[in-house]
């Protein structure tokens, strides 16, 4: 883990007509790393992250952003793609990222030339002179994302960035994010699709009713639950069963329970001595949707759940 | 950080191309030629009803002699004064009965007269509704009068000669030359009040595009919300000198080539009291002023307004408050003293336009220096609290910082 934090929030609170949306957040996000956070809508995700770049006060509670407890004064070397996209349809896609640049203190005509270059390296050099308002969706959307990191941010912060993109597009997305966390840049982003999180951070911060239920490394998260067991028998009954853990319960003709804690050999070696006929064992490694079924609770990750497919559907 | 005002300047610069650029600023730049096309046509149309309409009709009901010397009269007096200062005649033959024949052309429609006269000169008679005493009757008196010293003139065989006046003409007269001024004034103020009644309330709308495609998140995740308000202020200055220079251009071109707009564009035959250069400078100032101080207020009302139609509904509230502001500042022209007179100096709104009827009176300059500033640190105070107003309501968020700060100026640089 690196020493230095890009981002360090203690205790961040925030309430909108006397609701609270954030309870007491902390957040510790190491410089250079890809960070996710994790919650179901009406979560407080947004709330945190606009909180963390100052477009909101928070009622309570402190936060730095790269050494800089006002957000605004870091804002040069800040990049931010809100949940909302946001551009002026008549602006073309060159002058929208030059645009977006200069809002962080870049030069307009650097803006533009490096607005081509990063139209150009993804295949859309057809569209430099385009205005907004004549591309889909996705693709205002990737001219947004350009906007984000035209001037070369130490920090991008995004929020839901993967939301109303077509399979086709996230890939594209996973793969720029990868790249600018190579180059160095910290990112941290939200987002209530656990595939992408567990593809792509080292650490993430799951968050439920405006409270963080878990925060550190996704290896951590996976590690809070014991690896599962799957085990078929041909053998319906006999001495073996004595030897299956209390938690054991059968789904779908399959012996389901956690992995001892004394390993699986003598578990093993017990079927065998009691004839129970192995036909299929396996030990899965929990993902990080078990983790979160488990951290944030059943409910918050079924409307996650839900709202993923929803997604996928009206992008499709 | 950027600072506040580089910050703005790429708002403004953002804003200007955007505005300058759309086909629907062609429309804007027309608008003053189309109001200019109405205003003309109004004025004319209104010009031939009021014409029509507002000269009663006097039926004159009498001998030759009595008809002719009465036309005569009136001739004399219309020369002497103007047509449209005195009724019209139309001769009738009188019937057998007078008051029958009087009632009758009172009653007809068509011929629409205001009165009758019958009798003679000596014994004139006027018939008609008692509203008729004023302008008809007056008129009569003064007519019959003149008809009646010509008849006696005549009959005593004396002829009058023509008398000229000798002139002495003078440099100025100070009655003269204040009214002259308070035209100056009058004018300055127009000027300013008419661009910037056109051009300030576009700033009601201002924001609306940010908000509804979400720019703003964008735009205060990056810059100080001030700059955003600021920015927007410069651009809509930028557009409006682009308009002025256009309209002042043709208007120029028109006077240098046609001539056809003399009349129109003659000024009073006097310079403002603090000279015709500072006079300019100080127009264009005050006018930057105005149009800073309004906009900045129009804006942070527009920037509370969610939708299109929330800006109309403050439209009309709105100008309005311009109107009064107007009005305001228009006591300055002729008062000297008093309470409502320095209340219109103060005034943020009214002191700009309450200053050029200053510049147009008053020869003293430095006035000026402590008005300009004054109002400047207004337009800072409005874009200041609209800002975090705009923050506190729309963004949900409480505000951050003093109110009066110098890190409003300040430029802090980071990584």
């Amino acid at each position: 883990m690196a020493s230095v934090l890009a981002i360090e929030a203690k205790g961040l609170f925030k309430s909108f007509d006397g609701k609270p949306a954030v309870r007491g957040i902390d957040i510790a996000v190491p410089e250079g790393s890809i960070y996710g956070i994790l919650g179901p809508n009406g979560a407080g995700k947004t709330t945190t992250l606009r909180m963390l770049l100052g477009i909101i006060e928070p009622d309570k509670g402190k936060r730095a952003l790269l050494g800089h407890e006002r957000p605004l004064e870091a804002a040069r070397i800040v990049g931010y793609l809100p949940e909302e996209r946001g551009l002026y349809p008549a602006m073309t896609t060159r002058e929208a990222i030059a645009f977006m640049g200069a809002l962080r203190g870049l030069p307009l005509e650097v803006g533009r030339r490096r607005a081509e270059i990063l139209l150009r390296e993804n295949g859309l050099a057809d569209y430099v002179h385009k205005p907004i308002k004549s591309l889909s969706k996705g693709m205002a959307q990737t001219i947004q994302l350009f906007g984000t990191i035209v001037h070369k941010p130490k920090l991008v912060v995004l929020d839901e960035p993967f939301s109303g993109l077509d399979a086709i597009n996230q890939g594209r997305l996973e793969h720029l994010i990868r790249e600018e966390a190579a180059a160095g840049t910290t990112i941290i982003f939200s987002t209530h699709v656990i595939s992408h999180a567990e593809r792509l951070c080292e650490r993430i911060a799951i968050i439920a009713a405006g409270r963080i239920r878990f925060e550190g490394l996704v290896a951590e998260a996976r590690d809070r639950l014991r690896p599962q067991v799957r085990l078929r028998t041909r053998q319906a009954e006999g001495s073996w069963r004595g030897a299956l853990p209390a938690d054991a319960q059968t789904v779908d003709g399959f012996w389901e329970f956690e992995l001892p804690k004394g390993g699986i050999e003598p578990l093993l070696e017990a079927l065998i001595a009691g004839g129970a006929g192995i036909e299929e064992l396996s030990i899965e490694r929990p993902g990080l949707h078990d983790a979160f079924v488990a951290i944030a609770g059943e409910a918050a990750a079924r409307e996650m759940e839900e709202n993923a497919r929803a997604e996928i559907g009206v992008a499709a | 950080m950027m600072s506040v005002f580089d910050a703005a300047w790429v708002i403004a610069r953002r804003d200007f191309v955007a505005t300058v650029w759309s086909r629907s600023f062609i429309l804007f730049l027309m608008a003053p030629l189309l109001l200019f096309a109405f205003i003309l046509f109004a004025g004319t149309m209104a010009e031939e009803a009021e014409r029509e309409a507002s000269r009663p009709v006097v039926a004159l009901v009498a001998d030759t002699d009595t008809v002719a010397r009465l036309n005569g009269a009136r001739d004399q007096l219309a020369a002497a004064t103007s047509q449209q200062s005195l009724p019209m005649f139309r001769t009738v033959a009188p019937a057998e009965n007078l008051a029958v024949q009087a009632g009758h052309l009172l009653a007809d429609q068509e011929q629409g007269y205001s009165a009758v006269f019958t009798g003679t000169l000596d014994r004139p008679v006027l018939t008609g509704p008692a509203r008729v005493d004023g302008f008809v009757g007056s008129r009569m008196r003064l007519i019959v009068d003149q008809a009646r010293q010509a008849a006696a003139l005549e009959a005593a065989g004396v002829e009058l000669p023509a008398v000229s006046i000798r002139r002495i003409v003078t440099e100025q007269a100070a009655g003269n030359l204040q009214m002259l001024r308070r035209q100056l004034a009058g004018i300055g103020q127009g000027l300013i009040f008419g661009v910037t009644l056109m051009l300030a309330t576009l700033l009601l709308s201002n924001l609306v595009e940010e908000k509804s495609n979400k720019v703003i998140e964008v735009l205060s995740a990056a810059v100080p919300l001030d700059s955003v308000f600021l920015g927007k202020l410069i651009a809509m200055l930028g557009v409006s000198a682009v308009g002025l220079t256009l309209w002042g251009g043709m208007i120029g071109v028109s006077y240098l080539f046609w001539q056809v707009l003399e009349d129109w564009m003659a000024l009073p035959d006097v310079s403002p009291a603090v000279g015709w250069a500072p006079f300019a400078v100080l127009m264009l100032l005050y006018y930057c002023a105005n149009f800073m101080l309004l906009g900045a207020l129009f804006l942070g009302i527009g920037g509370q307004a969610s939708n299109i139609r929330e800006i109309q509904t403050v439209s009309m509230p709105v100008t309005l408050l311009q109107v009064g502001v107007f009005l305001l500042a228009m006591t300055v022209i002729g008062r000297e003293e008093g309470a409502v007179v320095w209340f219109a100096y103060l005034f943020p709104f009214s002191s700009p336009m309450a200053m050029v009827a200053y510049a147009a009176k008053y020869e003293t300059l430095w006035p000026h220096l402590a008005a300009l500033a004054w109002q400047a640190a207004w337009v800072f105070v409005i874009v200041r609290a609209s800002a975090r107003l705009f923050r506190r309501t729309v963004l949900k968020s409480s505000t951050e910082g003093v109110f009066f700060s110098l890190a409003w100026l300040r430029r802090k640089r980071a990584g």
